[in-house]
């Protein structure tokens, strides 16, 4: 297959860890970001204006936070038709309700083949072309077949799905998850126990996941346990972690939020997921909990021992 | 204007058949699977009940034992043999004489002979319909429409009237006539195949589930399109068993939308194509009965193809009509706004815009690599979510008529008095349950301004005079429109109130508010098998 042009459309981390990735399969990627980027990968192109990802690319990957995932969307919109391919890496549900972020670039863009990315890769991994795997979801064969075409490599297995939502759903319950690990791990809960917590949230998830349209087994593969599996092994890696670690120690999360200076996504998400779970007569303790610790409610001993006896 | 298509339909015919026959052929990938499949399925629907298609089940008797002989050539030419044979029986006929007189007599045929009370008190017979059957939406862009590309009409269905009154619609407001796929079993019904035949009505044998017959369809219906012919497909695939507002679709023939645009501009000249949902609201429902018990055996999962109701009775035809001639505006025909094939709106002039009012190519999402292809699976799923766009148009254009709210009022009064009860539990208290008047009439109120308070949101429509008039009016009007058509009564008159009579009629009427969450809602999860409902979750998240 001849090579192609990715374009990203998000500057972090995520963006340029991508970028990397097409490279490493063989094709050119163009970065669309007005951040300073003095430290990008060799080779990647840097534009700043949007228009340029439209015209040099069919496959454009949204990599941006889920807060500002919308006007984004709204902007590439002016620069997209029906022939594109959008396919976002964004580890969270749009702010408004919980729509998921390929129904926002579905709303918001004249793109109708939209996908997901998900699963346990991490940027650095990517960045430094350590084997990793990393899933992709979509209901049209063909953005598959061009996500594969565009970063799988020797390093970078890509293993496909046609559950959008139910990718979304995982990927983002699972944030949320590793706050509670995080926070759990600061309280010096054993990592047996946390086990079973995460195997009981991760019940919880699937069963959110399913009420929204999703499948329960994706909450069981790549975009869910994998992603989860990875996050907690690997100390410190993700921010939602350290986040729960903090949050343990007393700290507000609205300063936290402030502080941290990355955006954490399981702040707005896990009370709205827990309602979400009540409207539709969903047990789920253990989001519940999550949520009371977010917010900074209750006496966090009592709260946990009241895990323990539910 | 110019004439519509379908009056050339007749001397095109003969070579729709043949470009039907020689498509099917071309995709015939596995003659010998073809045959097979289409030997197995009919034996066993001719063994199981022949009729008087005795000959036919011979036929494929020794099709099936002679099969294995055969050689490439031979089959090839049974193959071309049963495509052709299947595509005559499909194609219909358009005679524009016939359309002509009906169009001119059909009015006075249905307002005149049937109203003589309208006719005795003065106003033309025609001008009577005209009030009774009221036609919303954006007709006159429709039209415009009409002239820029082929129109797919994908009207909700509740009643064997249905194309009756839709094809009335049409010609009142000037649209062209569609041709549409009408199940065969209504070319049998002595009353209803007056008003299919040379109207251009294509048959649809829904007792043949093989392969075969099914890709003659769907060509069929394709070169129809491709050649500028408007059709019309109801996409729930049959009358809404339970009474309920479409929420799932079978949307197989509507996929041909895309196909039709592919081929044409594979060949230079794309032809476009609009969908135009519309609802099709009836005060009163002509089958009523004999739907909601089958929905209601479904749940048992005893199906059977209704192949005898009231439908095919004279008699309560008539009092049909006359019922729904009593009430101003007891029909409603609202076009909803056109859609391309993908979901898209579109412009009175024939551009289809994103949700954000941005002008885009149709023909974009064909695209591959910069070329226009045909690729079945993403073309299913572009099907899908027009379906998705239909439901939600089928949503917002629903139109509440007092039997809807007076029956949503009733039920809950019925669920009141039986709070534990589930579905099955409540329909087997009949004759149980006493309101008064007066609260029924304020339960009547309260349902109406949660109705009107939707309207102004947009979510749904109310029915010609509904937010006027008083909360006992529409109990009223309700209460006299049952009374008399249904062969019993809905609710019963007793002392100075009502005895809830017939709770699976008032379940039938009331589940047309479920779409709205005005119903009672437990219609919806078992709904997933009659017409829909499944795809329920994402749509709430989204909201």
């Amino acid at each position: 297959m001849s090579a192609m042009t990715v374009g990203i459309l998000g500057g972090g981390r995520w963006g340029f860890a991508l970028a990397r990735a097409a490279q490493m399969a063989g094709n050119r990627a163009v970065v669309c970001t007005r951040r300073d980027t003095s430290d990008r990968p060799e080779g990647v192109e840097v534009t700043g204006e949007v228009h340029v990802l439209g015209a040099r690319a069919t496959l454009i990957i949204l990599a941006v936070p889920s807060n500002v995932a919308r006007p984004v969307a709204t902007t590439l919109g002016d620069s997209t038709t029906g022939a594109h391919y959008v396919v976002h890496a964004v580890r969270g549900l749009s702010s408004e309700g919980l729509l998921p972020i390929s129904a926002v670039v579905r709303q918001e863009t004249p793109v109708k083949r939209v996908g997901a990315l998900a699963g346990p890769v991490l940027a650095q991994d990517l960045l430094e072309g350590r084997p990793s795997v990393i899933a992709v979801a979509s209901h049209y064969p063909e953005v598959i077949d061009s996500v594969k075409h565009a970063i799988a490599s020797p390093s970078l297995r890509v293993s496909s799905s046609d559950d959008i939502i139910g990718t979304e759903w995982a990927s983002a319950l699972v944030g949320a998850l590793l706050v509670g690990v995080g926070f759990a791990r600061e309280l010096g809960v054993s990592e047996p126990l946390i086990a079973g917590l995460m195997v009981r949230a991760l019940r919880e998830a699937a069963s959110m996941g399913v009420a929204a349209g999703g499948l329960e087994k994706t909450f069981y593969g790549l975009a869910g346990i994998g992603d989860l599996m990875a996050a907690m092994a690997q100390q410190d890696a993700r921010p939602e972690v350290a986040f729960g670690q903090r949050i343990a120690r007393g700290a507000k999360s609205s300063q936290l939020a402030v502080e941290m200076g990355v955006r954490i996504e399981p702040i707005d998400l896990v009370p709205r997921v827990v309602n979400f779970a009540k409207q539709r007569g969903l047990k789920t303790p253990v989001f519940e909990t999550l949520a009371a610790v977010i917010e900074g409610k209750g006496d966090v001993h009592e709260i946990t021992a009241a895990l323990m006896r539910s | 204007m110019n004439e519509p298509t379908i009056f050339r339909f007749n001397a095109e015919r003969r070579d729709i058949v043949d470009e039907v026959v020689s498509r099917v052929l071309a995709e015939a990938k596995d003659p010998l699977f073809l045959l097979n499949d289409a030997a197995y399925n009919e034996i066993r629907r001719l063994e199981a009940h022949a009729g008087d298609e005795r000959e036919l089940l011979v036929t494929f008797r020794n099709l099936a034992r002679s099969l294995g002989r055969m050689g490439d050539g031979e089959r090839q030419t049974k193959l071309e043999q049963l495509a052709r044979m299947y595509a005559w029986d499909v194609a219909g006929n358009f005679d524009p004489k016939v359309y002509r007189f009906a169009s001119k007599v059909l009015p006075s045929l249905v307002g005149g002979l049937l109203s003589p009370l309208q006719t005795l008190a003065g106003g033309g017979p025609e001008a009577s319909l005209r009030e009774h059957l009221v036609t919303q939406g954006p007709t006159g862009d429709i039209t415009r429409l009409a002239q820029i590309g082929t129109i797919v009409f994908v009207p909700t269905h509740l009643s064997n009237f249905d194309s009756v009154a839709f094809g009335y619609g049409l010609e009142r407001e000037h649209l062209p006539p569609a041709t549409y796929g009408a199940g065969k079993n209504l070319f049998t019904n002595p009353l209803l195949s007056f008003f299919m035949h040379n109207l251009g009505a294509y048959r649809v044998d829904r007792r043949i589930k093989h392969v075969l017959y099914k890709n003659v369809l769907k060509a069929y219906s394709c070169v129809l399109i491709e050649r500028g012919y408007h059709s019309l497909f109801f996409p729930g695939g049959t009358r809404s068993r339970s009474g309920g507002v479409e929420e799932k679709l079978k949307l197989g023939l509507a996929g041909t939308g895309i196909e039709a645009m592919i081929r044409t501009a594979q060949r230079g000249r794309p032809q476009k194509v609009f969908f135009v949902p519309a609802t099709l609201n009836y005060q009163l429902t002509l089958e009523a009965r004999t739907l909601i018990e089958d929905w209601l055996a479904e749940q048992g999962r005893a199906r059977y193809i209704i192949s005898d109701d009231e439908s095919t009775q004279l008699e309560r035809v008539l009092t049909l009509v006359r019922k729904l001639l009593l009430t101003e505006g007891s029909i409603v025909l609202r076009f909803c706004d056109p859609l391309d094939p993908f979901g898209n709106r579109v412009t009175s002039d024939g551009r289809s815009i994103d949700r954000r009012g941005r002008t885009v190519d149709p023909l974009s999402y064909l695209k591959r690599d910069g070329r226009i292809v045909m690729d079945a699976s993403r073309d299913a799923q572009y099907t899908r979510e027009l379906g998705e766009s239909i439901c939600e148009e089928f949503a917002k254009n629903t139109v509440l008529m007092s039997t809807h709210l007076v029956a949503g009022a009733a039920f809950e009064k019925l669920r009141a008095a039986h709070p534990k009860s589930d579905l099955f539990g409540l329909i087997r208290h009949r004759d149980e349950v006493f309101v008064p008047r007066q609260e029924m009439s304020r339960a009547v109120g309260e349902i109406r301004d949660r109705a009107a308070e939707l309207e102004d949101r947009g979510l749904i429509v109310l029915g010609p005079g509904v937010r006027k008039r008083g909360a006992t009016e529409l109990l009223d009007e309700a209460v006299r429109a049952w009374s008399g058509y249904h062969s019993f009564p809905v609710l019963t008159a007793q002392g100075d109130g009502y005895v809830l009579a017939d709770t699976k009629l008032l379940l039938y009427y009331q589940n047309r508010l479920v779409v709205s969450g005005l119903g009672f809602g437990s219609a919806r999860g078992s709904l997933a098998t009659a017409s829909g409902g499944a795809a329920r979750a994402g749509q709430e998240v989204a909201s």
